[in-house]
């Protein structure tokens, strides 16, 4: 996965949450505008290097799915 | 006394629920007041449970190493009856009216239950310092944090008020208080125990384990609470097996990881010593030690991040209309949650499928991996930045740092004791397996450490 953590962060936090209607007061939007930016920065570049056809962990499991059809596979021919 | 060899009494009718129950009810009366750990005593309740457990006992029904053990759990557990508040300003009269599966459990395993222990609000912080309840205490220095957010539950079991003590883990919760506090804690993969009736944080990423001063008991309560529960989505299918390893277990010839990457490189110095003095005891014990290069752990930690302020603010957005009913830290993380747009959080967990395949991959070369649980030793209470090597970093940053990412990837992880810094505050190793693998990191820990973790001078 390329790792390029490039600050490439603009992003206005106030209009943000202005425009989505969130009684947020300025002064806590400047309190987090920081920590925001900071994990805009490094999580922007992660999600540009992610493979198109990477599917969400939507129901987690620890057991990759490909791990858990394998075992399955095995039990089926272990029982037989 | 261990939860074992307090298991191991009453069958010899040395000891009785009864007196092991008044007796912790006496040392929670002398040491609650200083380290604020238990947030309710069920004195009655519990009371009258040992005295049923005794006389099951007495009939020859024992149900298990836990039946007469008095034990606490976290205040996110729902207990049927008994006020549930999350340490939340929101929750301070909540009653449920059902136990959460492990209390219910832990009960069906003849545990008493002796009281709630205090957590971070919302389980959303590593201190502990709950700004609706009070500090709670570190018992090795009452003016430090026990690490959080199982505060409480670290600082209990420490403390000998409790044998054990259940804690939640959403991105160290279970792993820092007990690394800071000086005790075993298990976070076991993700669906082995049930979360259900557990206050959630973010839900694809809690797990649920306990706090304890051995790891056999760490093992012989996961024997109780681990399997499945139709109740949880999450919950695994799969068998569990005993947990508890053998007294003097053997390690001789596992393979375990040294990470020559992130895990060392910004640390305590008194915590790298210690943590890399017990690769050569299990070097020493005939375990292989395997340097590797581990996968990117701080894009692991972004991803976990993304993922916990998304799920813990939709979670929580209902009540965000009441701002005056929220501590600082906690109404600050939720905003910035609520400021994420949807793709960011479903790319967090197309990151994270991505991340686990990545990782998946380490279990061909290593049997298990050992790392710092934190790079620091508790931090002073009101403390928000500490110096680590030659950079200042914010507190739960820092305490979260090596322990977060194991989170998303459900893997299991156990902190145990491994030494003490140059003030003498404890210092965790951190053990971290395949998934479904707690009966190995279990051994491999046990092989470790002394039968019972160090006493805090109280």
């Amino acid at each position: 996965m390329n790792n390029d953590r490039t600050n490439t962060c603009n992003k206005d936090w106030k209009k943000i949450a202005r425009a989505s209607g969130m009684a947020i007061p300025d002064s806590a939007l400047d309190r987090i505008a920081q920590s925001l930016d900071a994990l805009e920065a490094d999580f922007r570049p992660l999600v540009r290097a992610l493979p198109p056809d990477t599917e969400p962990a939507i129901a987690f499991h620890a057991v990759l799915p490909a791990a858990a059809h394998q075992e399955a596979h095995q039990e089926a021919e272990d029982a037989e | 006394m261990t939860l074992l060899e307090a298991a191991a009494a009453l069958r010899r009718r040395e000891i009785s629920s009864a007196e092991l129950t008044a007796a912790a009810l006496q040392r929670i009366e002398r040491l609650n007041p200083s380290t604020n750990a238990m947030q309710t005593v069920m004195a009655e309740a519990a009371r009258e449970c040992a005295k049923q457990a005794d006389q099951e006992l007495a009939r020859g029904e024992g149900r298990g190493p836990l039946h007469g053990i008095p034990i606490a759990v976290k205040d996110l557990f729902r207990t049927q009856g008994v006020r549930t508040t999350g340490g939340s300003k929101l929750f301070e009269d909540y009653v449920p009216d059902h136990d959460s599966t492990v209390v219910e459990w832990l009960r069906a395993g003849g545990a008493v239950l002796i009281g709630k222990t205090g957590m971070h609000e919302l389980a959303y912080g590593i201190t502990s310092s709950n700004p609706h309840f009070g500090a709670i205490r570190n018992p090795w220095d009452r003016d430090r944090i026990p690490g959080g957010s199982s505060g409480g539950s670290g600082a209990a079991v420490a403390a000998g008020m409790v044998a054990m003590a259940m804690g939640s883990d959403t991105g160290g919760s279970i792993r820092i208080p007990a690394a800071f506090c000086g005790v075993v804690g298990l976070k076991p993969t993700y669906g082995r125990v049930s979360r259900y009736g557990a206050m959630p944080l973010a839900f694809t990423l809690d797990h649920m384990g306990p706090l304890t001063r051995s790891v056999r008991d760490a093992g012989a309560v996961l024997n109780v609470i681990a399997g499945y529960d139709p109740r949880d989505e999450t919950s695994s299918r799969r068998p569990g097996g005993n947990y508890v390893p053998d007294i003097e277990p053997s390690i001789r010839g596992l393979r375990i990881g040294l990470p020559e990457n992130f895990y060392f490189e910004r640390l305590d110095p008194d915590v790298d010593a210690a943590v890399r003095a017990a690769f050569h005891t299990a070097e020493s014990r005939g375990a292989e030690i395997v340097p590797l290069r581990v996968p990117d752990i701080a894009a692991i930690n972004t991803v976990a991040r993304v993922i916990l302020l998304a799920e813990a603010s939709a979670l929580l957005e209902p009540h965000l209309e009441h701002r005056d009913l929220f501590g600082g830290d906690v109404l600050a993380l939720l905003d910035q949650g609520r400021l994420l747009p949807a793709t960011d959080y479903i790319n967090a967990q197309r990151l994270r499928r991505a991340m686990q395949y990545e990782c998946a991959g380490l279990w061909a070369r290593v049997d298990c991996l050992f790392t710092p649980t934190t790079p620091i030793t508790a931090p002073r209470i009101g403390e928000t930045t500490v110096t680590v090597g030659s950079e200042n970093e914010d507190v739960r940053l820092a305490a979260t740092r090596l322990v977060r990412a194991i989170n998303p990837l459900g893997l299991p992880a156990v902190s145990i004791p491994c030494g003490a810094d140059r003030r003498g505050l404890p210092i965790g190793l951190q053990i971290v397996g395949p998934p479904f693998a707690e009966a190995l990191i279990l051994r491999v820990a046990q092989a470790l450490v002394p039968a019972e973790v160090p006493v805090p001078p109280l």
